[in-house]
């Protein structure tokens, strides 16, 4: 049931992440000086700060503002919003990465910026931020064993919950930390096949 | 606009008394568990990178797997074995002292990784070139081996370290009496969350800004050094 939760969370956190990070990273590639300023702030904040302090802020502040959330939602904007930092700092050197001669090669055969973007330079700065992105999706995994502190019902919650009834402490702690594990190892497993395959042609 | 944003800071002007002097304090339990956890964490990952290349396969097969299950487990699951999880077992730590061990030992699989690549990134000349001139092999690794390494694995260290402040956070959940709970406990008592969560966000963000300025300065400095060594 737990384990359900968690792996949501962590999908729905995953793609909003990847959507604010990949949007926070085309909006700076425009060069507006004063978005960037506001961008580079909501990154570097956002990046300082613990997580669970963002969570706390949304699920227990905001209703003090009349904006009440429920814990799942929660966690997820919350997840998402932190993400979307990390992520767009990781978008970005893989942007930068890409030579700019790609860009005028392709505007000089005739393709329109978005054509450029969609076609040209998004499909290789996906293949440099792949691995980066694996890292990052196992890091949110464990990220959501925080959220059980705004009592969103993932495997830590369920966990709390089921040593409260069945009082065997020891070993539902140490059967919530083998599903950890085996949900964040095979994924690493995975990242480090990534890795290789795409050192294997650069 | 500009009036409410006087009454919302006029609230901490008021309260400054009583909250001051407590988030004074958990603000150095919160410095005191990261310091405590890094120092665990290095000589812990130190240990644990020299088990990884060393010549016994059982040492290295211990170390690679006490390194994939640190870094598999979420620090959250770790303190709560430690602290509630170990105590049907007659093993019971204060929060402070679970708080250290879990960060510590979380960490340390981090840590490990980072010096681990750190070494092997020096070339193996160097070594070879140390241990022809009649060094030991101890020797070889506090002079040669080390210095260099120090350069490659300083900014992921500091790295590190940031992350480790803001995980302390999560020692919260366990009643570690850190700055995370402190302001959980004054926003319960005083009815104002909005206030004290964004306190305690600004108080980890100074903490941990300033540390990230210099990672980053870092990680530049060393890419110059880098380049005049290949004369490019």
């Amino acid at each position: 049931m737990g384990a359900v939760t968690t792996i949501g969370i962590t999908l729905a956190s995953f793609s909003g992440a990847i959507i604010l990070g990949l949007a926070l990273a085309l909006i700076r590639l425009l060069g507006l000086r004063l978005i960037n300023v506001l961008i580079s702030g909501y990154v570097e904040i956002l990046r300082n700060t613990p997580v669970l302090a963002q969570l706390f802020i949304i699920y227990f502040s905001l209703p003090s503002l009349g904006i009440m959330i429920d814990p799942v939602p929660a966690a997820i904007i919350g997840l998402s919003l932190n993400g979307g930092a990390v992520l767009s700092e990781v978008f970005r050197s893989g942007l930068n990465a890409i030579h700019h001669g790609q860009r005028e090669a392709a505007l000089a055969v005739g393709m329109t910026p978005w054509m450029n973007l969609r076609y040209i330079i998004l499909p290789q700065t996906w293949r440099i931020t792949l691995p980066p992105l694996g890292n990052y999706a196992i890091a949110l995994l464990k990220d959501t064993a925080v959220v059980s502190a705004i009592a969103a019902p993932e495997i830590m919650f369920w966990a709390r919950n089921l040593v409260t009834s069945t009082f065997q402490t020891t070993f539902v702690y140490i059967l919530a930390a083998i599903l950890y594990f085996c949900l964040s190892f095979p994924l690493a497993r995975l990242v480090e096949r990534f890795e290789r395959r795409q050192s294997a042609w650069l | 606009m500009i009036d409410n944003i006087r009454d919302f800071l006029q609230v901490y002007v008021e309260n400054w008394s009583n909250w001051g002097p407590q988030i004074y304090a958990a603000v150095g339990v919160t410095i005191q568990l990261t310091v405590a956890s890094f120092s665990m964490a290095i000589v812990l990952g130190l240990l644990l990178a020299l088990g990884k290349m060393s010549r016994f396969p059982l040492l290295r097969a211990f170390c690679v797997a006490y390194v994939e299950v640190a870094r598999g487990i979420p620090v959250l699951a770790i303190l709560f074995l430690l602290y509630f999880g170990l105590v049907p077992l007659g093993i019971v730590f204060d929060a402070f002292t679970a708080s250290v061990i879990g960060l510590g030992l979380s960490a340390a699989g981090y840590i490990a990784e980072v010096l681990r690549a750190g070494i092997q990134a020096i070339h193996k000349g160097q070594r070879e070139a140390a241990l022809a001139v009649g060094m030991t092999p101890m020797m070889t690794f506090r002079y040669i081996i080390l210095p260099q390494a120090f350069r490659i694995i300083l900014p992921p260290l500091l790295n590190m370290l940031i992350i480790l402040l803001k995980d302390t956070s999560i020692c919260s959940l366990i009643s570690t009496e850190e700055l995370m709970l402190r302001a959980k406990d004054l926003a319960m008592m005083s009815f104002l969350p909005m206030h004290l969560f964004l306190l305690a966000g600004v108080i980890y963000f100074l903490l941990a800004w300033p540390l990230s300025i210099a990672t980053r300065h870092l990680e530049k400095v060393m890419q110059r050094g880098r380049r005049q060594t290949f004369g490019i």
